[in-house]
This record gives C-alpha cells, structure tokens and sequence, in this order.
C-alpha cells in the first residue's frame, strides 16, 4: 500500500508521458484539456485547499493569463513563451492587490465577492478593454510555439508544452508542502485565531496563497491560449470557477484528488458525449452525494508529512 | 529598563456595559512562575487576552522589557517572546502532533514567502533544523510516540501536552498558560508541576491562571488574586492563603467552578 502511494504518481506522469503518442487528434486535444484544467484545480487548490479561502473566482485568474498571452502575440507580436512571465506576473499582482482588502472576510462573504469580480472581469473582456480584448468575439489567429527559431505548430508540442507546466506546478506545490509558507496555509486555515498566537501573520499568507494561485492559473492560461491559438471570455466565466471551486472540494484538496476531479468534470462528459446533455444532472448529483457522505473529498488530504527520523516505531496507531 | 520585565499599570477592558478587567496592575519578574487566580468569571482570560494581542484594553498600559505593547497584533507580541495557551484548547487537529509543535518554529524560522516555491540548501537546512526542535519538543514533553498521529484522536492531557510543548517551541522569554491543568487527572496535574517548574528552571518566566488551588500553592512563586475584575490581594502562595478577603471571595465560592 505504502509502495503503490510512493509511486503512484510517478507512474501516473509517465503515463502521462507517453499517453499522446497513442492518441488520435481529437483525443490529444482533450488531453491537453486535462493536462491545463489539472494545473488551474491545482492552483485553486493552493487558495481554497490548503488555506481554505471561498475563491469562487478563479477563472478569472486563467482568463487574465490567457488573455496576457493573446494580447502581447496578436497586437505585440511577442512569441508565445516570452509572454510567460508577464502572464504569471499580472494575474499574481492582480491576485496580490484584490486580496489585499478582501481576505480578512469570513468564507460566505469572500465568496460573493470573488463571485462579484469574476463577473466583473468577464464584463471588461467583453467591453473591448482599450480596444484591446477583442470584445465578445476575443482575439484570435495567435501564432503557435517557437523555440529557438523552430515551429513546434503540432498539437503534441502545445501537449508537451501543457505537460511541463504541470511538472512545475506539481513541483511548487511539492516544495509548498515542505516549507514554512505552505505550513502556515494550513495552521491558519485549521484555526485563525490560534496561527496568530504563535506568531503567524495569517494576513500575509492568504495575500501569498491568492498570489500563488493566480500566477499558476495564468501560466495555464497561456497554455490554454496556445492551444486554441485563440481566447474568448466565456472560457473564463463564473460557471467555471465553479467548476474549479467544486473539484477541489469533491476531489479532496489532495493531488490524485484533484486529478479524479478534472477527469470527471470535464473528460467523462467528453467520453460519453451521447450523455453531454445529462452532464451537470449527473455531476450535480455527484457533487450533493460526496459531499453528503464523503464530506472531505472522494480522496482527501492528509497530513503527518514529517521528516521519518521523527517516526518512532510505536504501537500506537500512526 | 528592567529585563524581561511584564508591568500591567491601570489595565481596563470593557464588554459593553462590564467591566472586565477594571484598572488591574501587576508586575511579573523574570524567572518567576506568577499566577492569576479568581472565581470563574473573574476575569483572568481577558487579562491574557489584553497582554496578548487578542483584545485592546480601553486604559492602561501593558509594558514588556520597556516597551507599550498594548494595541500590538498577537504575532507582533509572540515576535517579541510571549506566547500563551488557551483554556479550551485552540490546536490544529486534522494534523500531527509533530506538525502542530512546528508550527511554533513559524517565527524562528529563516524562510521566505519564495521558499514556499522554490527551496534552496540554506532553506532545506532550515527546515531540517526546525524539525529537529520539534524532536527536541517531543521529547522534553515525552511525544516522541505520538509524532505523526493526528492531534484531535489524542486524549484530553495528550492534547493540552502538544500545546504546551507548541508553545515552548517558539522559545519563548514569557509563557502565558490559561489553567494548563483544566482537565487533567491527578497524575497528569503531577505531570504538569513538574513540567512548569523544569521549563522555568531553563530561564522562562511563566505567568498562569488556575482553578487548581494545590497546583497553584505548588508552583507558583507570587500571586495575583481577582474578583470582578479588580485585584483584591497580591502575594506569595502562603500570604495569599491566609489572606481573609481572598478565603471569602474565592475558596468560598470554589464549588461553582467545577
Ligand atoms: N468577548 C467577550 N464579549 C463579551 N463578554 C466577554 C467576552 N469575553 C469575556 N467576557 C466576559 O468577561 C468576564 C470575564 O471573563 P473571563 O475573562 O473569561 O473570566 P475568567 O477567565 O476569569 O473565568 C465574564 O463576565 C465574561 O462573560
Ligand atoms: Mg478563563
């Protein structure tokens, strides 16, 4: 059991891997789909998760990246990967600054607001922003990778591309467990009051954890652009954030959780497209009986990530 | 200035129309074990409250090493070496008793925000010297069996364990215990004032509140007794138990605490 946790996801992600190669088009195209969602319900998780703040808005955070992207290739002519950092950047700022005032709220409160602005943001989108969001219709006709000169204008490329912005935010959420900023996303989502008295600012961890979140979110919005060579607001609105609020809350806050998530949000329905019209009667139902019976997660979180020298052979039940 | 010195002059804290703690001065020493004792209700828990950040008294002043510390944020006063424990437990209990001891190593820790995200050697060596803190803690405490069992399945003293031994990871210069004895069997109070005497013999000054009368004629060094807020005698534990105002408003009323 032990063994099979260890290696789980290793095996998974080189599944993960090779899965492309045996794919046809079309199913490549809803890989990538699992592969950029995962990343966005990882980041969502950072916020709702691990400090446990209602982020009802995340969507907005991934439209902000994606349309980054757009923007600085379509009007600017930036080559896709060189608009990275500024597609992290904004959406990490823009998270950074519209914490600032809200995380002090209580979970229903912060919940309408976060609904609030991702409405807002959708609304800008489709205002045509200073002429440069492209309005209802968004932007299109994006360029497709390059590296060094080099086309990479097939899909397995924007695959691979999808699945090394995975490998980082699986690795940033590996080293977020094991620091002492990660730790005190969960010290004071487990109890405010007693993460201050022993000395955490919780303020400052919930503005990093919004951040985090949002910067992550925008990196897979720039996949997401890429593989669409396009963007439109409807792809960022608040029944996706929903989505995202619900997988992590369904899938459990843990990695393999969130995965489960995803598949079942958005690959089943693609699966059984003779279903798609049944598809939110079936997850609605999903979601009321997990969390009716299984109100932590079909696969939740666990704790006592310690260092093994702590670990003393005992008899009771660790 | 005197070290490491804690002086309450003229504290007042209101609730509406109650007066809970009403123009209260004391002055813990260093190296003391000082304790507030009074009836329930008394108002002992807002007086820790008011030293600790939680509430902002009205009036008064709260003096630490020299400095106002009234109107501070809990971290900023746990950043300036006191650090408390809660009369109804306050742990994080879906996780482990070694992660909720480290959580006290939050503000002696070197790390930045950005090593939550990328680690560096002199971040994971950091980390690693933590953890081994928390060993320290777990032993000192007699935890090390209970390392990475979730603290809310541990029994009632376990648990009043962990956060004391949570609390003293921050190597604090003062501890504030809120009746560290609530709860626990005879054995376990024998356990405590053994705890409470060692931690102060490695240079903290402990300032608790009690119920627990033997524990408090045991361990303490120097009382402050209050009833409705207002101090009503001062003293060491053999003045304070002859005292007659004392016999009247608070072992007289002994019964209704339980
Ligand atoms: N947050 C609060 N709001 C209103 N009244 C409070 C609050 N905290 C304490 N009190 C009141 O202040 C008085 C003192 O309470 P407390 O300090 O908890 O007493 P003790 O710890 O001595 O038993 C009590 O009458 C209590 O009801
Ligand atoms: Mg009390």
């Amino acid at each position: 059991m032990d063994i099979l946790k260890r290696y789980s996801l290793p095996i998974f992600l080189v599944v993960l891997l090779v899965l492309p190669n045996l794919l046809d088009p079309r199913w490549q195209a809803i890989a990538i789909t699992f592969l950029v969602f995962s990343v966005v319900a990882l980041s969502e998780d950072i916020v709702l998760g691990k400090a446990g703040m209602f982020n009802m808005g995340h969507a907005l955070f991934f439209g902000m990246g994606a349309y980054v992207t757009a923007i600085l290739n379509a009007k600017f002519g930036w080559p896709i990967l060189a608009t990275i950092p500024v597609a992290v950047l904004v959406p990490a700022l823009f998270g950074i600054l519209f914490a600032g005032p809200i995380v002090h709220l209580r979970g229903d409160y912060l919940l309408v607001v976060t609904i609030g602005i991702n409405i807002v943001f959708i609304q800008v989108l489709q205002n045509n922003l200073g002429g440069m969001t492209g309005g209802p219709n968004g932007i299109f006709g994006l360029d497709s990778l390059s590296l060094f000169g080099w086309q990479l204008t097939s899909q397995l490329a924007t695959y691979y591309f999808a699945f090394i912005i995975l490998l980082v935010t699986l690795g940033v959420m590996k080293n977020l467990e094991k620091s002492k900023a990660g730790r005190a996303l969960h010290y004071l989502r487990e109890d405010s009051l007693a993460s201050e008295s022993i000395g955490i600012n919780t303020r400052t961890y919930k503005i990093f954890a919004f951040g985090l979140g949002a910067g992550l979110a925008g990196l897979a919005g720039t996949v997401f652009a890429t593989q669409y060579s396009a963007v439109s607001p409807e792809a960022f609105n608040f029944m996706q954030s929903v989505l995202f609020f619900s997988i992590v809350l369904v899938g459990g806050s843990s990695i393999p959780g969130i995965f489960l998530g995803v598949f079942v949000m958005f690959i089943l329905p693609e699966i059984f497209r003779e279903f798609s019209t049944w598809r939110y009667f079936v997850f609605g139902f999903a979601m009321i009986l997990t969390m009716i019976l299984r109100p932590n997660g079909i696969w939740p979180a666990t704790f006592g990530k310690i260092p093994k020298f702590l670990i003393k052979d005992s008899d009771h039940g660790a | 200035m005197a070290h490491n010195e804690l002086i309450l002059t003229n504290v007042t804290k209101r609730f509406g129309g109650l007066t809970a703690v009403d123009d209260l001065s004391f002055t813990v020493k260093p190296g003391q074990i000082y304790g507030i004792i009074g009836p329930n209700g008394a108002g002992k828990t807002t007086v820790f409250n008011c030293i600790t950040g939680i509430y902002k008294s009205e009036e008064g002043s709260v003096n630490w090493r020299g400095e106002e510390i009234r109107g501070l944020t809990p971290y900023q006063i746990v950043d300036r070496g006191i650090v408390r424990t809660f009369q109804t437990i306050r742990l994080f209990s879906q996780m482990s008793v070694a992660e909720n001891i480290m959580s006290g190593r939050h503000i002696r820790s070197s790390q930045k925000w950005w090593h939550g995200i990328m680690h560096t050697p002199a971040s994971k060596r950091d980390e690693l010297d933590n953890w081994h803190k928390v060993e320290e803690q777990l032993d000192f405490f007699k935890l090390s069996q209970y390392a990475a069992t979730p603290v809310g399945s541990l029994p009632y003293g376990l648990q009043r364990r962990v956060e004391m031994a949570r609390a003293r990871a921050v190597d604090p210069t003062l501890l504030i215990l809120d009746e560290p004895a609530a709860g626990l069997n005879d054995n376990e109070t024998a356990d405590l004032v053994e705890t409470i005497s060692k931690i102060r013999d490695k240079g903290v000054t402990v300032l608790l509140i009690e119920h627990d009368m033997d524990l408090v004629m045991k361990v303490t060094d120097y009382l402050t007794v209050i009833n409705f807020g207002k101090k009503i005698a001062e003293g060491t534990p053999a003045e304070i138990q002859k005292d007659p105002a004392v016999i009247e408003a608070y072992l007289g009323s002994e019964d209704d605490d339980e």
